[in-house]
């Protein structure tokens, strides 16, 4: 068999220096033309975001703004956080539809505990536990019970949102300010810093970083990129699958539980209904951010970056006066054309598929 | 008669030239053959010959008349190393797919999908989807789907690398009926010299993107072809085939002992097996024959019960471990989401490519590959490289790097060398051995005779779920010898005996 197109990697992930000692010269300069290849599948997104910035930016001047930016951060850092959790689990080859319904449950759960006399710091370890647990017992129906994990969570996610409303009687609940500990609820994602910026921005880095490095930079993510890329060859090297799977449903459900608790302390009351918009986001955000729904194959600046093209649009169209409506179709088409481009581009230039490591 | 005549034929990927100028001609009524070590342009031809890829430059004519990509795809017909069917249809329902029009409703089988169905022995096997199918399944379906199709040129591409002998033996039958028909042009591209000596007529020789060589009649000869197939390489890097007998002192300790070994669905019962340090055994058997299952079963996956003991242990910890296994199967073996650096090293943990605290460290992770990359003679460009740019017989090199990276005490291996060129059969057998005489222990699976007098030590048969008594693979003085005493205990009773 022929050796085939030129096709190396994008060994970016290697540190210049280490590859210049491992490689000589010549050879980390291949890698940084690698690494090349690696960025402008991301620079084709920024691009597109660059140019939707100046063409909202020319039509209204306030879009550009450093308060309208700053709101348009903070109002993605909930579902972005989700998509961190999803990234994670799209890369081990397996899905989560039932975050949105996770992120309602836990919001309610943490609110009526507390409201029901449960002490505040008990309730909210309620809120993010019910979120693992959902994770877990995905987890476990996906590979003990051996349901595909799509048919595990669509089905969670009808049923964590039957539980939602039956635990709250399909009311919204408003915490009262004289609860104990309402100062800190109100802090966790209502706080702002110097120069106006949300606790929530803050929230969204520290969780971009623990997944990045989780995902980048642990044998725990090399690992599950392998489950993910062949789970086959994954069962040959008798890696830990099982307990791998695991902990990546417990974190996106950890993720999806945090999200909720958040945006319940932002706004000051949840519903029953609460997250079940969420989904959409969620997935264009992992999908467009360039990982494979076939498993193997995400990042996190990949997410964070399509995340935040998302909320742009959505910003950029209601600042232009774009009904709800419209904007929901618009969105729609800029996720399948942005996937599409991007297939379209790297076939093109003859990368056919990105390389972990 | 028909004729196909190609000329100057020239293809190259990137820096790479795979055909540097082919000229070959195929006349009907007669079989020719294609050999050629890995990489020297085959799989390259076969895809042109196919309509899937369009030279560089050259022409191919048939029948003195332009052969163009259009009529390419429509009329020739290839039956390719690696099937390329529909898993979730049924065997028969893979044959009605290219039917042509039957109208709106769903396509049944008619007199003719019966009679290459019995032909080829596949009506027992008719109604199930090709999924629950063993690979021969697969294989024959494709080879039945070419029998179909009313095609100029029939292009086998290692069509049998995946067949046991009778199975072969009875493919080969349809290929020399096939050359009765003087409008048929039959091509065999295959690794087998046997069989190319055997069934073909003139075998050519390609070497590096050109024909060396066209071998018929009195000159063509295994040996003469294993000649042609090895020159321009380097002395030195192709170790002759002998058997057996590594350097080490048989140790004491049992790195494996099987103790009425039985599989769950009974595909193998009872099966007795003691491997020492410095051992490698080979067990071959026919597809079905539960000898693939045997080695599956004991990296653990294929559920079987009795006593497994590895390295003198019982629990799954030491299986993980002392063990690695490598699958027949490189798709199932590799990731092709990992470069080749990162294959090499998926089976290593703490502390090999990570801190104790689960870091990966790749600077390490690097070097380790690119050690392998060395050590196993992998030839690729750089360690970042994907894994799946590299040859078929550079990738099994990757297969087998990868398991004895974690630096275990027995490999067991299928078919170490399945659709891999002489020169890298070499090179796997030579790392084996060298494995075997640190003190560790092979256990391997193979379907032909040659890799057994070239692997073994030792060879068990197995047949119908019971291994045979083993035997001396140096008590044999030649192949043909080997095959002879295989043969015999093919049909010998059943014995248990430790190994």
């Amino acid at each position: 068999m022929a050796t085939g197109p030129d096709r190396d990697a994008e060994a970016g992930a290697v540190p210049a220096k280490d590859a210049r000692r491992l490689l000589g010269k010549r050879s980390a300069a291949r890698l940084n033309v690698l690494r090349g290849i690696f960025l402008r599948r991301l620079s084709g997104l920024i691009a597109a975001i660059v140019l939707t910035m100046i063409v909202f930016t020319a039509i209204n001047s306030f879009f550009l703004t450093y308060v309208n930016l700053i709101g348009l951060v903070r109002s993605m850092s909930t579902f972005t956080i989700i998509a961190f959790g999803e990234t994670l689990v799209l890369v081990s080859g397996e899905l989560d539809l039932s975050v949105g319904a996770t992120y309602g449950i836990a919001a309610m759960t943490f609110g009526l505990l507390w409201m029901h006399g449960t002490p505040f710091v008990l309730a909210l370890a309620a809120g993010l536990g019910i979120g693992v647990l959902i994770g877990l017992i995905n987890a476990w129906i996906t590979t003990v019970v051996r349901v595909p994990s799509f048919i595990t969570t669509l089905g969670m996610l009808s049923l964590v949102q039957g539980v939602t409303f039956l635990i709250s009687n399909s009311q919204s609940i408003n915490p009262p300010s004289k609860l104990p500990g309402f100062g800190v609820f109100e802090a966790l994602g209502g706080l702002e810093f110097p120069f106006r910026i949300p606790i929530q921005i803050a929230w969204l880095a520290a969780v971009a970083a623990i997944i990045a490095f989780v995902l980048h930079r642990t044998l725990f993510g090399f690992r599950l990129a392998a489950i993910g890329g062949n789970p086959q060859a994954a069962r040959v090297a008798a890696l830990p699958i099982r307990r791998y799977k695991l902990w990546v449903f417990a974190i996106a459900g950890a993720c999806a539980a945090l999200a909720g608790i958040l945006d319940f302390s932002f706004i000051g009351s949840t519903t029953p209904s609460a997250g079940a918009n969420l989904t959409f986001p969620v997935f264009a955000a992992v999908i467009i951010g360039g990982a494979s729904l076939s498993g193997g194959r995400g990042t996190v600046l990949g997410t964070l970056i399509g995340a935040f093209f998302l909320s742009l649009l959505s910003n950029g169209l209601s600042l232009l006066g774009v009904g709800a409506f419209a904007q929901l179709i618009f969105v729609g088409l800029v996720t399948i054309g942005a996937v599409a481009l991007d297939r379209w581009t790297t076939t093109w230039g003859g990368e056919t598929q990105s390389i972990q490591l | 008669m028909t004729s196909l005549q190609v000329r100057g034929v020239r293809k190259h990927y990137g820096e790479t030239h795979a055909l540097r100028g082919l000229n070959l001609d195929a006349l009907a009524g007669e079989v020719l053959g294609i050999a050629g070590p890995n990489g020297a342009g085959k799989s390259t031809f076969v895809r042109i010959l196919g309509g899937e890829e369009t030279p560089d430059a050259g022409e191919i004519l048939l029948d003195g008349v332009p052969f163009t990509l259009a009529d390419r795809r429509g009329s020739v017909a290839i039956v390719h190393q690696e099937p390329q069917l529909f898993p979730n249809l049924t065997v028969t329902e893979n044959l009605l797919l290219k039917r042509g029009s039957d109208g709106p409703m769903r396509p049944r089988a008619t007199g003719r999908e019966r009679q290459v169905l019995s032909e080829l022995n596949l009506q027992r096997v008719a109604d199930r989807p090709l999924e629950s199918c063993s690979l021969v399944v697969w294989q024959l379906t494709e080879i039945a789907r070419a029998l179909l199709r009313d095609a100029r040129l029939f292009l086998f591409d290692e069509p049998n690398s995946a067949l046991a002998d009778e199975e072969s033996e009875q493919l080969f039958g349809h290929i020399l009926r096939m050359r009765e028909q003087t409008n048929r042009i039959v091509i065999i591209v295959s690794h087998r010299l046997r069989e190319l000596v055997h069934y073909c007529d003139r075998v050519a020789v390609v070497r590096e993107g050109e024909c060396g060589a066209i071998l018929a009649g009195p000159a063509l000869t295994e040996e003469g072809l294993a000649r042609e197939l090895v020159v321009g390489q380097q002395p030195g890097t192709v170790e002759t085939g002998k058997s057996g007998a590594p350097g080490a002192q048989r140790g004491d300790e049992v790195l494996l002992r099987l103790a009425g070994w039985t599989h769950r669905r009974r595909r193998f019962q009872d099966v007795e097996v003691e491997l020492r340090p410095g051992d490698i055994l080979t067990v071959m058997g026919v597809e079905g024959s539960g000898a693939r299952e045997l080695l599956q079963s004991i990296a653990g996956l294929e559920p079987a019960h009795g006593i497994r003991e590895v390295a003198g242990r019982r629990d799954a910890q030491a299986i993980d471990a002392f063990l690695a296994y490598v699958p027949a199967d490189r798709r199932t073996g590799l990731f092709p989401n990992f470069s080749i650096a990162a294959n090499l090293t998926a089976r290593l943990g703490v502390p090999a490519v990570a801190s104790r605290w689960g870091r990966l460290l790749k600077s390490r992770l690097y070097a380790l590959g690119r050690q392998l990359m060395g050590q196993f003679q992998i030839r690729a460009r750089s360690p970042g490289q994907p894994v799946g740019t590299l040859s078929g017989g550079n990738q099994q090199k990757v297969a087998v790097g990868s398991a004895s990276a974690k630096k275990p005490r027995l490999v067991v291996i299928e078919e170490p060398t399945r659709g891999v060129d002489l020169g890298t059969k070499a090179e796997i057998y030579h790392q084996l051995r060298q494995f075997a005489r640190e003190g560790n222990a092979v256990l391997a699976f193979c379907t032909e005779v040659p890799e057994v007098f070239d692997l073994g030590q030792r060879v068990r048969v197995m047949s119908r779920g019971h291994l045979s008594d083993p035997f001396e693979v140096a008590s044999a003085g030649s192949v043909q010898d080997l095959a002879g005493q295989l043969a015999k205990m093919t049909g010998a009773a059943p014995k248990a005996s430790p190994g």
